[in-house]
């Protein structure tokens, strides 16, 4: 005696087996996975980088306050990350830009501190701007 | 019953293949926005470009690199460099032959002076140092005496004074030095864009300090540009570019300093020897980064009641004025089109067509 006919459309009835369904369960799952993992996080920008002449010397969670030191050519850059944000604590320079960015939050934000060759970015897609004109 | 029949798992098999196929196929697709950051010129140059596969865009930006290097040398007023030896020449009254970029920096910034009326002037180098804004870093020092200003502007340094004399340049006036601070970098943005184009790159922005071009867009989407708030941490309004326009800001918060609580910035009005008073930030939106560049220093430089006749007379129809009581000026063309960032929007006043 043959078992029931699993509950398909007609069309695909005989197409269709239990076993494919289940891969094209699970595939979905991972896709639908890997869309909230890749473009989910962006909505809320989760990463920075900090870098010492374009070469990327830290990559901080913004989840995990902490504060941090980094070594360029003219000194000591010190950073700061709590609440989501990130910031420029003290870098040398004449005129202390680097600091006066403030808290960076959002994706794209950058404070740069060109004495020490330093930049600290904020990572994510979903930058509001492409380039900003100051 | 059996799971998977032997048809059923070259099917399972195929369609593993498929969810493979795809996964991979997303992974190997480059991001259409490659971008680099480069800390060349004295500055941050940002360079981005839209449908440019990684390799191909590295090396453009390995080019941009080695350019604005070589322009950094070349055209440093005080270092040596080509342009001091060249003012140094002047100084001592003899001659010297420019190099080419050189040369049409001195033809163009003539053309800008004395369309500006000579508020556009980068003979007035000797006061550039005078202040201090020729350094990297300036030592924390009191503004320079009334005196050594007033002996600087009555000396009348400007782009009329040199002459060609053969293949050589000479002035005629001593106490000329050409500081191409005011230019350089809408010049050199206009180079790099250039140099994108030569290479196939139809859509890319090139940012040097603030003072951006944006050409084509980022597939039939524009390209969005924020303006930066002179008083506040972030972006006071913006703008999209689709095609190929330039943004330029000038702003009394770039190079400055604070003596005795007062605030000392470094767009210096050739007329009085004094940092321009009046407005604290100026945006040009025009068709080259030279020209935002130069008319966004003459337009800080002009006072409330002057601006827009020299916008007309430089040729900019898109300009954005604070002044220093917070008050936003702007010109009809430029308010078409300028969203702000900011909640509630200040208060402006849409100005008649410069």
């Amino acid at each position: 005696m043959s078992p029931p006919a699993p509950a398909l459309h007609p069309a695909l009835r005989g197409r269709l087996t239990a076993g494919d369904a289940v891969v094209l369960a699970l595939s979905l799952a991972g896709l639908v996975a890997l869309a909230v993992q890749l473009w989910g996080a962006d909505a809320r920008p989760d990463t920075a980088l900090v870098r010492i002449d374009g070469r990327e010397v830290l990559r901080l969670s913004l989840a995990e306050a902490g504060q941090y030191a980094v070594e360029g050519p003219a000194g000591t850059t010190r950073v700061e990350v709590r609440d989501g944000r990130i910031r420029c604590v003290s870098s040398p320079g004449p005129q202390h830009l680097c600091e006066r960015a403030g808290w960076l939050s959002h994706a794209g934000e950058v404070a740069v501190g060109l004495p020490n060759r330093v930049s600290i970015e904020v990572l994510g897609r979903n930058r509001r701007f492409d380039s900003i004109s100051y | 019953m059996r799971l998977f029949t032997f048809a059923g798992r070259r099917r399972v098999a195929a369609l593993l293949g498929c969810v493979f196929a795809l996964l991979l196929a997303a992974c190997e697709k480059p991001d259409p926005l490659q971008a680099t950051r480069l800390l060349v010129f004295g500055t941050v140059v940002d360079v981005a470009t839209w449908g440019v596969t990684p390799k191909p865009a590295q090396a453009a930006f390995d080019e941009l690199r080695t350019a604005f290097e070589s322009w950094h040398r070349e055209w440093h007023a005080w270092e040596d460099s080509p342009l001091s030896r060249a003012n140094r020449a002047f100084a001592a009254g003899a001659g010297a032959a420019l190099t080419p970029d050189l040369l049409r920096l001195v033809s163009d910034a003539r053309a800008w002076s004395q369309a500006s009326n000579g508020l556009f002037d980068p003979a007035i180098g000797r006061l550039v140092a005078l202040w201090g804004f020729n350094q990297g870093e300036r030592p924390d020092a009191p503004p320079p005496p009334p005196q050594a200003i007033a002996e600087l502007v009555n000396a009348h340094p400007s782009m009329d004074d040199l002459t060609v004399d053969g293949e050589q340049l000479r002035s005629r006036n001593p106490q000329l030095w050409l500081d191409f601070g005011g230019i350089a970098k809408g010049y050199a943005v206009d180079r790099a864009i250039e140099r994108l184009r030569a290479r196939g790159v139809q859509n890319a922005i090139v940012n040097a300090g603030g003072n951006l071009r944006a050409i084509g867009s980022k597939d039939g989407q524009p390209w969005r540009i924020g303006v930066r708030d002179p008083r506040g941490p972030g972006v006071l309004a913006s703008l999209t570019i689709t095609g190929d326009e330039s943004v330029s800001t000038s702003g009394d918060y770039e190079r400055h300093f604070e003596w005795q609580g007062v605030r000392y910035h470094h767009v210096l009005d050739p007329r009085s020897g004094y940092p321009a008073i009046g407005a604290v930030a100026v945006t040009v939106v025009a068709e080259s980064a030279e020209k935002a560049d130069v008319a966004s220093t003459v337009l800080m430089i002009a006072g409330p009641t002057e601006w827009r006749a020299l916008a007309r007379a430089l040729g900019v129809t898109q300009v954005l004025r604070i002044d220093e009581s917070g008050q936003v000026e702007l010109t009809p063309a430029l308010a078409a089109r300028l969203h702000w960032e900011v909640s509630p929007p200040p208060t402006l006043t849409v100005v008649p067509e410069p």
